[in-house]
């Protein structure tokens, strides 16, 4: 089929210009400048591929590529389970609308506003959370020792699952609405022949629900995983990578290496390694999900 | 017994999404003298935090923060609207429009600074408004809903004559309203929560209000009350234009979801 181009299409012309200078021609950028040793106010220097052979070498590399993997496989499926749970739990209840409506608000609201809010109400010891456990709980009882907010500041696991929580909390919304959309595209009809036929509403669930929420998941699974992987605005407002490099995830390691450190030649070769495994990632997913 | 778990996770799930806010609306309105001496469960209610918000710039921030991502958004419609239209009709981008989609701004930080840098907007206020004039996000959002138009009623106005530009103002203009605010609303939010990006390419006086409050945490760490007030004003415009809105966002969002 010839494709012949209808003045409409002209309307593409304004977006198409913006796209291709901010959101295409980055790409051509970002690799020219992984060949350069630059620091943004200076000249320029070529040094070839000098970055991408520091980056093998550079554990701190390592470490925050490990630290981002950790953080994804911990994320993501907390995150499909949730939407899935909640989805489920949710449907046709008189106040689904109301909750839904409340899932999606920190998604929205004010950013740095939220994190605030997280780290005056969870800080170990003296947050407002424990200030209230201490409180509400004597501290002879047995109860005091479990009921402790735990240090992030200084344990890196537990730095990292707050920022697990902080971005679940932000985006359980969307994960919800992409199930319940899926979910009330279910004919009821498939159902009703399901429980005529015998079945247990658990095998309902597992042999006609569970199989056409398939693409929904699909589509969480890849959105997730590059969302995952491109997440560090938490870890800036939370805990700037520490304690110890804890949650120094590869989106925040290229910023600090980027415009703390003034290594932009150097960043922007970690950049395109960060693309690749998301790209990469995402269309493995795709494929394998589309197979089974 | 089912139906009860049921209610009670869901009840405990209402809880733990509300707290933040519960949390910020009542410190920002607690007296510094409690807040400085650890007292934050006795009593008490002053106005005082939201007195100390100005002499730190806090109102120019807003308005400017509401300026720069409400111009943002306008742009992105407008030039969203006829980007899809043209999509819906058949031109041949929709997979670079999705490539794009999957690539957000602050991944791309490191390649973004050189072009801003080569371009001279670079420290500037247009450096938050010209990169954000074209959307991919608004681009899909409001070509799933061009979707569900029926086009035989497009080339009608066209056979009776109709140009382009009319048949945008006249009859889609209209019909998309609910996906243009939509997409308006979640594409401000998108903008207005962009943290590290402002920081990167403005210099201090042309900061957000985003940047402005995460500086703010580190200049007061221990001033929650100070810290909340500031937090619960910064998100207040927002929550309210979603709260009005927020019946017509979650059915539209829902509904492109399923094409």
């Amino acid at each position: 089929m010839r494709l012949r181009a209808k003045p409409s299409w002209l309307g593409l012309a304004p977006a198409l210009l913006v796209m291709a200078v901010f959101g295409l021609y980055p790409f051509v950028e970002v690799v020219r400048f992984s060949a350069w040793k630059w620091s943004g106010l200076s000249a320029p220097q070529a040094v070839g591929l000098a970055n991408y052979r520091e980056l093998l070498s550079d554990p701190a590399f390592w470490r925050s590529l490990r630290v981002t993997l950790e953080f994804a496989v911990i994320t993501l499926p907390s995150f499909i389970a949730l939407s899935l749970l909640v989805a489920v739990a949710l449907e046709g209840q008189r106040y689904e609308r109301w909750v839904k409506g409340l899932l999606f608000l920190p998604g929205l609201v004010t950013l740095s506003a939220a994190a605030v809010s997280w780290y005056t109400l969870l800080s170990p010891e003296y947050g407002a959370l424990q200030t209230l456990l201490y409180t509400l709980i004597p501290e002879n009882s047995p109860l005091a020792g479990w009921l402790v907010v735990p240090s992030w500041d200084r344990e890196p696991f537990w730095a990292l699952l707050l920022v697990v929580a902080f971005t679940l909390w932000r985006y359980l919304g969307y994960g919800v609405l992409v199930v319940s959309a899926s979910l009330k595209a279910i004919p009821r009809s498939l159902l009703e022949a399901a429980w005529v036929d015998g079945a247990t509403p658990r095998q309902a669930w597992r042999f006609v629900t569970l199989p056409l929420l398939r693409p929904a998941i699909t589509f969480l699974l890849v959105v997730g995983t590059i969302l995952s992987l491109q997440s560090y605005v938490a870890v800036f407002l939370l805990t700037r990578g520490g304690p110890f490099g804890g949650t120094r995830v590869l989106g925040y390691f290229i910023y600090e290496v980027g415009f703390e450190r003034y290594r932009l030649g150097y960043a922007a070769a970690a950049t395109i390694v960060l693309l690749l495994l998301t790209l990469g990632l995402a269309y493995a997913q795709a494929r394998w999900m589309e197979e089974r | 017994m089912r139906a009860f778990l049921r209610h009670a996770f869901v009840a405990l799930l209402v809880f733990a999404v509300a707290l933040p806010f519960l949390w910020m609306a009542y410190a920002a309105f607690l007296p510094p003298e409690l807040v400085n001496s650890g007292e934050i469960t006795r009593f008490g209610f002053s106005l005082a935090n939201f007195g100390a918000l100005a002499p730190e710039g806090f109102w120019w921030r807003l308005l400017y923060s509401l300026a720069v991502s409400g111009l943002a958004t306008l742009l992105a419609l407008a030039s969203g609207l006829p980007a899809a239209y043209a999509l819906r009709d058949g031109a041949p981008l929709l997979g670079l429009v999705l490539f794009l989609l999957a690539v957000p701004a602050e991944m791309l930080l490191v390649p973004l600074y050189g072009v801003l840098n080569s371009t001279r907007l670079l420290g500037g206020p247009w450096a938050l408004i010209l990169p954000f004039a074209a959307s991919p996000f608004v681009i899909f959002l409001l070509y799933q809903g061009l979707r569900a138009v029926p086009w035989e009623i497009i080339e009608a106005a066209r056979i009776d004559g109709a140009g382009e530009r009319l048949i945008l103002q006249k009859i889609l203009l209209p019909v998309m309203m609910p996906h243009l605010v939509t997409a308006g609303v979640l594409s401000f939010a998108a903008h207005w929560n962009l943290v590290l990006y402002p920081r990167v390419m403005t210099t201090e006086p042309w900061w957000t209000l985003q940047v402005w409050m995460a500086d703010l945490v580190r200049k007061y760490p221990s001033d929650w009350g100070l810290l909340s007030a500031a937090a619960l004003l910064g998100t207040l415009p927002l929550a309210l234009v979603y709260l009005l809105f927020e019946r017509k966002i979650i059915e539209t969002f829902e509904g492109s979801l399923k094409g």
